[in-house]
């Protein structure tokens, strides 16, 4: 038994490490060589950060989703179905358009409109049935998208602009992002491991996680804090990448069960592990670069419909 | 444990739920909360958990006030929803521990110890690594019990821990319930059941809109009019050892149409069960406490002339059966055997026979059944004259039915 979760672990941080090697080893200017002191400055400045950004962002947005799945109880929840990343890039856009877009005025903009989203769906989505949350968070989520396009249009950003916050990528990766992002990827993973027994109470439903003493209302306003917060941090450093939160936690759900003890740690490397491996995918599976918002929605849509078919 | 709750008020959305409830519960007794749906069930038992703040009144354990973060440590809740999840059985029952957990929750040791304590006492042991989802609804809601006494209450406090579980599981659970609490708690449960609640309770408390109704022992508690006035049914009430069972009956009056029934030694007992389930208001007498139709009619809250076992009928009580006979729209005369004991009911018939509401039940002749003399004999064709008939129940039913005149007048049924 022992052996067995030893393995996995080990197995899911080798993974890790790989993904790591794989996102700095390639890309378009070649595969690295050390020699080369133009390839040094390529991994060091580009894909170092890049594959650095990719691995938080993922863990971010895996540990968001695995908690929002919890607390919705509702294995479709995730920022980007509820409409929380849309809301984000809704703050970054309006504080880029208004020309007050320093990088920590675009977090707090994008924080302070998905702390708000998040309330909003929750409180429309919360006595329906399962699937209320759901559509609650679609139809917040386009008119959000709707939005963003047209602050962004009338801002006269590039359609490639709208289409970074739309659809995520990490082509402007540099270590700035890395110092923007790092802070509330700590405080937000920092929060939910320490919290992973209430999640799991949360998981049983409001009234049994108040059963056991746990102050749910407390918990429910921290939690939606938190991943609003691990959430508009990524948005804000790599615009909308949607399914990882969906994707992530129920691979993980599948090999170390569904106890956030185990599921949460998990979740965290295996998002760090995925993420710079479609990214990867995204920069040299054509001369171009196809945006990795566009990568995990056509890897995820078809997961999300598994889930769907397999029963809420 | 002592749980006292006094003069309770609680508002919810500004609607009152509950009004001046106030209830005792002392160490190794079980109090079952009966009522129907919205009468504040579980509004009590949340109040009383402190998940809703009273408006007035108070909640005290050993006479202290306690916040909610306090309470989970030596009370614990069961809601009523069963949840759904595929966490492993382990990891609900260790949930059962978070009040005791402080700072960044870990189960240790001692913890894991006594949630496996848990699921042994509820018979679980083994199902530790099992997915919750892929258990019965017995077993899940045992696993549930096994979470509450993780918790090691000293009060539990449980919402309809029955509801939707087989009878075999329903039993299971309570009975599990009641070893707790004997093994030194106290228990509070919200309850449908009104059978299993007074099989299992030491003391029951009807509410009705938020209000105690009736409280006390179950015998007390649980009649035919308490439950006539809280729920809204029917329903005759027996006694069976110190626990009572509630027998539903058929919706009563129509148009509150009275039969009376002149019975006695098993004479009586199917017309007025028939009687009964066609709706009819029935009263029977006189009869001999003990007598299978009285204990027939007294099962189903039917009015009845009580005498006393193997006594004759004596004056008053023959008054009191004239009165009834007087007030009933119909009576029935039995295939009852005539003895000197009982003659009165026979002059008591007669009287129906005379106001023209009589129907008799002839199944033997009556010289097969006569033990009081020609006298007898004599009032018995006097009354048969001026009356009707029947052989059956169905009979007497179309019999009532064209004296009420509520069919055009039938033919044939009537002699």
């Amino acid at each position: 038994m022992l052996l067995v979760k030893f393995a996995k672990t080990a197995a899911l941080l080798l993974a890790c490490a790989i993904s790591l090697i794989l996102g700095i080893s390639f890309g378009p200017a070649g595969f690295i060589d050390f020699k080369d002191p133009l390839m040094q400055t390529v991994v060091l400045d580009y894909r170092l950060p890049r594959v650095l950004l990719a691995m938080l962002v993922g863990a971010s947005l895996a540990s968001a989703g695995c908690a929002m799945q919890a607390f919705f109880r509702n294995p479709l929840a995730d920022p980007y179905i509820l409409g929380v990343s849309s809301a984000a890039s809704v703050g970054a856009a309006l504080v880029i358009s208004l020309g007050i877009g320093s990088t920590w005025n675009i977090v707090i903009s994008a924080f302070i409109t998905s702390l708000i989203v998040s309330f909003t769906v929750y409180r429309l989505g919360r006595h329906g049935e399962s699937y209320a949350v759901l559509l609650a968070g679609i139809a917040v989520s386009s008119f959000l998208s709707g939005l963003t396009a047209i602050i962004i249009y009338f801002s006269q950003q590039s359609a490639h602009e709208i289409i970074f916050w739309i659809m995520g990528s990490f082509s402007r990766a540099v270590w700035q992002k890395i110092w923007l992002i790092i802070i509330p990827f700590f405080i937000g993973i920092t929060y939910l491991l320490l919290n992973s027994w209430n999640l799991n109470a949360i998981l049983l439903g409001e009234e049994h996680a108040r059963s056991v003493g746990i102050n749910v209302e407390r918990f429910r306003k921290e939690l939606i804090a938190v991943t609003s917060l691990l959430t508009s941090a990524t948005v804000a450093v790599c615009g909308i990448i949607g399914f990882v939160g969906i994707i992530v936690p129920h691979t993980m759900r599948l090999i170390f069960g569904e106890a956030h003890q185990r599921l949460l740690p998990s979740a965290i490397l295996f998002g760090a592990t995925l993420m710079p491996l479609v990214d990867l995918l995204a920069r040299t599976c054509t001369s171009g670069e196809i945006p990795v918002g566009a990568m995990t929605a056509i890897l995820g849509s078809p997961f999300f419909l598994y889930i769907l078919k397999r029963g809420l | 444990m002592r749980l006292e709750i006094r003069d309770l008020g609680v508002e919810l959305r500004s609607r009152e739920i509950l009004k001046n409830v106030t209830l005792k519960l002392e160490e190794g007794e079980i109090l079952s909360i009966l009522g129907p749906n919205g009468s504040g069930k579980s509004t009590l038992l949340r109040t009383i958990f402190g998940i809703l703040k009273p408006l007035k009144g108070v909640v005290l354990f050993d006479g202290k006030r306690l916040e909610f973060d306090d309470i989970a440590k030596i009370a614990a809740y069961l809601p009523q929803e069963i949840p759904q999840t595929r966490l492993r059985v382990i990891d609900i029952v260790l949930l059962g521990r978070t009040p005791h957990l402080s700072g960044i929750r870990r189960a240790k040791k001692e913890d894991y110890e006594i949630a496996l304590n848990a699921l042994n006492e509820v018979g679980l042991r083994g199902f530790e690594e099992r997915i919750f989802d892929e258990l019965s609804g017995g077993e899940k809601q045992k696993v549930m019990l096994a979470r509450l006494f993780a918790q090691e209450p000293r009060v539990m406090l449980l919402d309809e821990p029955t509801a939707h579980l087989d009878l075999s599981s329903q039993i299971e659970v309570m009975r599990l319930i009641k070893r707790r609490v004997e093994n030194g708690c106290s228990a509070i449960i919200a309850m449908h059941d009104i059978n299993l609640a007074a099989t299992f309770s030491d003391k029951i408390l009807m509410l009705k809109n938020g209000e105690v109704h009736r409280a006390g022992k179950a015998e007390d508690v649980i009649t035919p009019e308490s439950v006539r006035e809280v729920y809204g049914v029917d329903v005759a009430v027996r006694k069976i050892g110190k626990s009572v069972i509630v027998i539903p009956v058929a919706k009563s009056s129509k148009n509150g149409i009275r039969v009376h029934v002149i019975c006695g030694g098993g004479s009586g007992a199917e017309i007025i069960q028939t009687l009964v389930e066609a709706g009819y208001r029935v009263s029977a007498g006189v009869l001999n406490v003990l007598d299978s139709d009285w204990e027939i009619a007294t099962e189903l809250g039917c009015e009845v002339v009580s005498e006393a076992p193997f006594s004759d009928i004596s004056d008053e009580n023959h008054e009191k059966n004239l009165k009834m006979v007087e007030e009933a729209d119909f009576v029935i005369l039995a295939n009852l055997s005539i003895g000197r004991g009982n003659l009165k009911n026979l002059i008591a018939a007669n009287l129906a026979a005379k106001l023209g509401k009589l129907i008799v039940v002839e199944r033997s002749e009556i010289r097969s059944r006569n033990f009081a003399g020609e006298m007898a004999e004599k009032i018995y064709s006097e009354i048969s004259s001026k009356s009707i008939i029947v052989k059956n129940e169905s009979e007497i039913l179309n019999a009532i039915r064209d004296l009420a005149g509520r069919l055009p007048k039938g033919r044939g049924f009537v002699n």
